[in-house]
């Protein structure tokens, strides 16, 4: 119930709408109902032989009509757009919630169930705001209006007549109570299986290149049969539920027949009386049926709200206290103070008192293991995570005290598998500024080494990248991601593994490209070549989300064993080096 | 205007006219879907028919009571009558129960079905299909699109064929009460018709553009919610808000159309009703004046109109569903029209099992096609790969190295000449006969949500326990894994979020090595490892690596060193081959490849 009172809630933008819609409504119902009448009454003129009489009532017949068209259009007018509205506001209030929430929400969430609440369950929630509503209220009101004029007319008959209605609104509460937990797991089924659907789509070149096309139908075909099983309980309970809420009130019509008929036989009634109550009974029918089917549209419009709210309820973890400042001016000092991580249902701390005090404008590569937590430290820094203990500071401020927009606007990422939009070129290079010009968009392309290449694409910079930029290759997308990062012009500048997915003659393009960013900039890369180690100025080995070493190339060699193991073993790699002492030199290697 | 806009003006209003293409199809299609269940149909036509008739019973019934019990004193009949009265409302309900049941079963297999088929035919589709489509346009065609046929198939249905049957019953009605009033009644069919051929003209384009707009909704949500951390990380997300704003905009636009059309259609169907009824009063009454017909029978004619009107009611409202549904049906059949440019063969070879392994590029062009033209990528490539040997590809960035393994693999069948595994052309096999014998280690390992366990035995789901921590221990891998909370058993979030590149690299590995396959292709593979980690798997890489051909796109050194071959690629040509020390010896393009990195790995 609290649900269903929060999504009323959502109607209150459009009180007027709501209310001129069930206003119309009422006027068109009672046009409409004012034509059997005027009917009735034209026949009365037949047989008075009045031609001008029943011309007269012909007349009103059709001018009912013309008022029943013209209440019905604005009524549907009205009550349309009240409808497209709520959908509208929920779904928006639904995604940028969605943009609020920290990026550990998401590492839980399979994208597949956001987009089905976004979608499927909206659009219950839209019916039944827009419309079932007015028809639940007019079917009540209906019910109570005709249940009056029953008791005026014969207080005894009627009594006996309207037993069966509190059983009605009984049995529809008992089926609300029962179909509104089956609706609800078919909307999350739904959303399962949309779930899948995306994994799939998305992980399409991993099936295929493992031929396992049949497993996954499988698993598929048993997601689907859940969706049907599901549906079935949800089916059982409208099969059994509505018929019986439809037969209850025919029972009253029995009763009436059976009493009243007796009574009119033995002359304690009218039969016009009787006929008129008997009329009045058939009409309290379609309300009462219809209140059931509405009934089931309020199930799973609640039951649609719930998973929303579900959603809407969580409360961002990361946000910035109210009135945060903007980030202060500075150059880029970063300062990690004993911080300790721990991520979500994993038992060992991803990062564990770790210290780092980076002065502005240095460079750091952070070394270690695969899973040793370098991208967990970096990411500390925009705030994508918050620390368990410990403060991440920029600039000698606790990066959890100021806005979150400003801190963001102040570090730009580049990382190893750069996610582009299925945008232009030039939008993705202009991504974290959309005002840019295109001298700057080209002059930052220029600098990231990707005009040449850009230049050569069918539209130059108003090539369309296709779906996630899957038509660049690894180090075009690079190219194109540092060049967004240029763009943004930070004064952190975090790349993680940037040049790992590209060959070596890229690579050096790619090389000139940092060197250009990172000028002047605080600078921390995660790297597993000694050749990109060696753009940095310092060195942090990571082991185990410890810090075991701090300091230049050659005072981890010879401090730390790890980094000695780390760039002995990684000599294969440096054959050239040997080959070439003078550039050796040059690299501090 | 000229003749060439009245022309497309004129083929523009036949598309309307005939609504969604291809109606027929989809109708045939529909029933196709519902053929394997033509029993649970018939059933449930009969609960239908039994349902309807029980409900049309208590009208004649109370009637009989009053005339024959009440009026005629007859408190016996009347009791009779009651009690037949309420057998027909048991009856309603055991109607209502089976029709609602069955109605609900056969609608919802055959959805499932729908989805079915499309999973399945989107697995055929070749890997290039998917690089051209968003990702939310696919997934909304299975969600949205399909929901939109549910309320088609459970609620319509029912609904057409209720109106249907009473809408007949009530006409031979009519005729029967006066023919000259029916016929004027009658005049509402082509009025209704010429209504309905403008309704359908004018929302034909309305409907369709609200299932487009929604994918859009779909393919934005996906792809900004993919790319979350791109979004988070340059503090964009009120830009997102707002792009995601316009296009809701767009969608509640669309259907603000639909409204308005409705708004129009339904009220109108109902005027006409009420203008035939004027029609009816008017004229019959001044005939029963007249004496031609008498009061009764126009009294009993104008009670019958209701019959008529309503159904007509119902099946004009039943008209939106359907057109959206057949706006959704049109999409899905779209879908499932597009044909595979990659065709597997009718009567495919049996390869060899074991395969052998041997690769053969022979004369092997490819071109991509883009969208003005095609891009050339491989250049009359000529190569021959012995059984078990590493073949490493070298070349800068667009030489063509992912091209050559992405047609190994048949991801893309070659513009001119052949590629052939074991003297076998790819296009002679079934591509998932050769898959199997074949491994394929990306440059992201994509792990799907589920545990660890499932994604390492991916490719060989009989694997026992042992035989993957055998694999993960081979590849280094089993180190971060034993130290997870359950070992294999440990669920991964969202395409294994919680695992470095790395980490999900190694697992990619495991994956492979488990899989055991004849060929390997590893596009980019180790990048992602750190070099302390590669040179403990370097062991594994090797046992991954022997006896088997093998097909390496890699930029370290140490790779590339130890494969028996290495083929240097340039602008989509074989520019040099041949081991590490000969290509030095050469000093051609592997030569100051070489160089390069020496230059750039010191810089």
């Amino acid at each position: 119930m609290a649900i269903f009172r929060r999504l009323l809630g959502f109607l209150r933008p459009y009180r007027s709408g709501v209310i001129w819609s069930f206003v119309l409504a009422t006027l068109a119902m009672v046009a409409s109902v004012a034509i059997p009448w005027l009917v009735g009454r034209g026949i009365d003129q037949v047989r008075a032989h009045d031609h001008t009489g029943l011309r007269n009532y012909g007349i009103a017949v059709a001018i009912a009509g013309v008022l029943s068209f013209g209440l019905s259009v604005a009524r549907r007018l009205v009550a349309g757009r009240v409808s497209l509205g709520v959908e509208y506001d929920l779904r928006n209030t639904f995604y940028a919630h969605l943009q609020a929430l920290e990026l550990g929400f998401f590492d839980r969430q399979q994208t597949g169930q956001l987009m089905s609440r976004a979608t499927v369950d909206l659009q219950g929630v839209r019916f039944f705001l827009g419309y079932g509503l007015v028809f639940i209220v007019q079917s009540a009101l209906t019910i109570v209006l005709v249940a009056a004029a029953m008791i005026l007319m014969n207080p005894g008959l009627a009594a006996l007549a309207l037993i069966p209605v509190p059983f009605v609104v009984m049995i529809a509460q008992r089926y609300g109570r029962r179909a509104r937990p089956a609706a609800q797991e078919v909307q999350q089924r739904i959303a399962e299986l949309t779930a899948e659907v995306e994994e799939n789509i998305s992980g399409v070149r991993v099936v295929k290149a493992f031929a396992r096309e049949e497993r996954q139908l499988g698993r598929f075909a048993g997601t689907t049969q859940r969706v049907f099983d599901q549906a079935m309980i949800a089916t059982r309970l409208q099969a059994y539920y509505n018929p019986l809420i439809g037969f209850l009130p025919q029972l009253g019509l029995a009763v009436v027949l059976l009493i009243g008929g007796r009574r009119v036989v033995n002359g304690s009634m009218s039969i016009g009386d009787f006929t008129a109550f008997y009329t009045y009974l058939l009409r309290l029918l379609s309300p009462m049926r219809s209140l059931g089917m509405l009934l089931g549209m309020a199930q799973r419009a609640t039951a649609a709200g719930a998973r929303l709210f579900e959603i809407l309820d969580r409360t961002p973890r990361i946000v910035a206290p109210n009135g945060a400042p903007v980030l202060p001016e500075g150059s880029g000092a970063v300062r990690f103070e004993h911080v300790t991580l721990g991520y979500e249902g994993q038992d060992v701390p991803a990062l564990h008192d770790v210290s780092i005090d980076v002065p502005a404008g240095r460079t750091v590569a952070l070394v270690g293991a695969t899973g040793s937590g370098k991208t967990t430290l970096v990411q500390l820094l925009p705030r994508l995570y918050d620390p368990i203990e410990g403060r991440v500071l920029v600039d000698g401020v606790d990066v959890r005290t100021v806005a979150t927009a400003s801190l963001r606007e102040a570090i730009a990422v580049v990382d190893d598998a750069p996610f582009l939009f299925s945008t232009s070129v030039r939008e993705n290079i202009a991504y974290a500024r959309p005002d840019a010009t295109f001298e700057e968009v080209e002059i930052a392309a220029r600098r990231a080494q990707a005009h040449g290449f850009i230049e050569h694409l069918p539209e130059g910079y108003d090539t369309r990248i296709g779906e996630r930029g899957l038509t660049l290759s690894g180090g075009q997308r690079q190219r194109v991601a540092i060049a967004r990062a240029f763009l943004a012009d930070p004064r952190i500048l975090i790349l993680d593994d940037a040049t790992s997915s590209v060959d070596a003659s890229t690579e050096q393009e790619i090389k000139t490209a940092l060197r250009e960013v990172m000028a002047g900039r605080t600078t921390f890369v995660i790297a597993h070549r000694l050749s990109t180690i060696a753009l940095a100025d310092e060195i942090v080995v990571l082991e185990d989300g410890e810090l075991i070493a701090h300091g230049t190339h050659d005072e981890l060699l010879e401090l730390s064993d790890l980094y000695r193991e780390i760039v002995e073993k990684g000599l294969p790699d440096q054959v050239f080096l040997t080959r070439n002492p003078v550039e050796r030199e040059v690299a501090g290697l | 205007m000229t003749s060439a806009e009245g022309l497309s003006r004129r083929d523009d209003l036949r598309r309307r006219l005939r609504g969604t293409s291809g109606r027929g199809r989809k109708l045939r299609g529909l029933v196709i879907l519902l053929r394997p269940y033509r029993m649970r149909v018939i059933a449930m036509f009969v609960a239908l028919v039994v349902g309807t008739a029980a409900s049309l019973a208590p009208a004649p019934l109370a009637q009989q009571a009053i005339d024959n019990g009440i009026l005629a004193k007859d408190i016996s009949t009347l009791d009779w009558i009651v009690v037949a009265f309420v057998i027909s409302g048991l009856l309603v309900w055991v109607g209502t129960f089976f029709q609602t049941y069955l109605t609900g079963w056969v609608g919802q297999r055959a959805l499932q079905d729908l989805r079915l088929q499309i999973f399945t035919h989107l697995q055929e589709m070749p890997v290039g299909f998917y690089e051209r489509r968003p990702a939310g346009v696919l997934i909304s065609r299975m969600t949205n699109d399909v929901e939109a046929l549910d309320s088609l198939v459970t609620d319509s249905v029912v609904t057409l064929f209720q109106a249907s049957l009473t809408l007949i019953g009530s006409i031979v009605i009519l005729l029967l009460f006066d023919v000259k009033l029916a016929l004027i009644t009658f005049l509402i069919f082509p009025v209704m018709a010429i209504g309905s051929l403008l309704f359908r003209i004018a929302s034909a384009d309305a409907y369709r553009r609200t299932r487009e707009t929604i994918g859009r909704i779909t393919a934005y949500l996906q792809e900004s919610l993919s790319g979350i951390r791109v979004v988070r990380a340059f503090a964009q997300e009120p830009r997102h808000v707002g792009e995601f704003a316009a296009l809701n905009d767009l969608n509640r636009d669309a259907n603000m159309v639909t409204v308005k059309l409705n708004a129009a259609y339904f009220p109108a169907v109902e005027f006409v009703s009420s203008l035939a009824t004027v029609l009816v009063l008017i004229f019959g009454g001044a005939q029963a004046i007249d004496g031609q017909v008498t009061v009764g029978v126009l009294v009993g004619f104008i009670a019958a109109l209701n019959g008529f009107f309503d159904p007509i009611g119902q099946l004009s409202q039943l008209y939106t569903t359907y057109q959206s549904g057949m706006a959704a049906l049109d999409k899905i059949f779209e879908l499932l029209d597009e044909q595979p440019d990659l065709v597997e063969p009718t009567d495919p070879v049996t390869l060899p099992q074991p395969l052998h392994g041997e690769i053969t590029f022979d004369h092997v062009t490819f071109a991509y096609r883009t969208q003005d033209g095609t891009k050339l990528a491989l250049d009359d490539v000529d190569l021959n790969v012995p059984p078990g040997q590493t073949v490493a590809l070298v070349g800068a960035t667009g030489a063509g190295k992912s091209t050559f393994a992405k047609l190994v693999a048949r991801f893309y069948d070659p513009t001119e000449g052949r590629v052939l595994v074991d003297g076998i052309d790819l296009r002679d096999v079934s591509s998932r006969a050769l898959r199997e014998q074949m491994g394929i280690v990306p440059q992201e390992g994509f792990l799907f949500s589920g545990t660890i366990g499932d994604n390492i035995s991916f490719g060989n789901p009989e694997a026992d326990a042992a035989a993957l921590e055998d694999a993960c221990r081979a590849v280094g891998a089993w180190d971060f894994i034993d130290r997870l909370p359950e070992g294999l058993d440990t669920q991964i979030g969202e395409r294994g979020v919680q695992l470095s590149a790395g980490q999900r690299q190694l697992v990619a590995f495991a994956r492979a090595l488990v899989a055991d396959p004849r060929i390997l292709i590893l596009d980019e593979a180790t990048s992602n490892v750190d070099l302390h980690t590669e040179t403990k798997i370097e062991e594994g890489l090797r046992r991954l690596l022997a006896g088997r051909t093998a097909i390496v796109i890699a930029h370290r050194l140490s790779t590339i060193r130890q494969s028996g071959r290495i083929v240097v690629l340039d602008g989509g040509r074989i520019v040099e081959q041949g081991t590490h020390d000969e290509l030095l010896e050469a000093e051609g393009a592997y030569f100051s490849l070489y160089r390069d990195w020496a230059q750039q790995a010191a810089a």
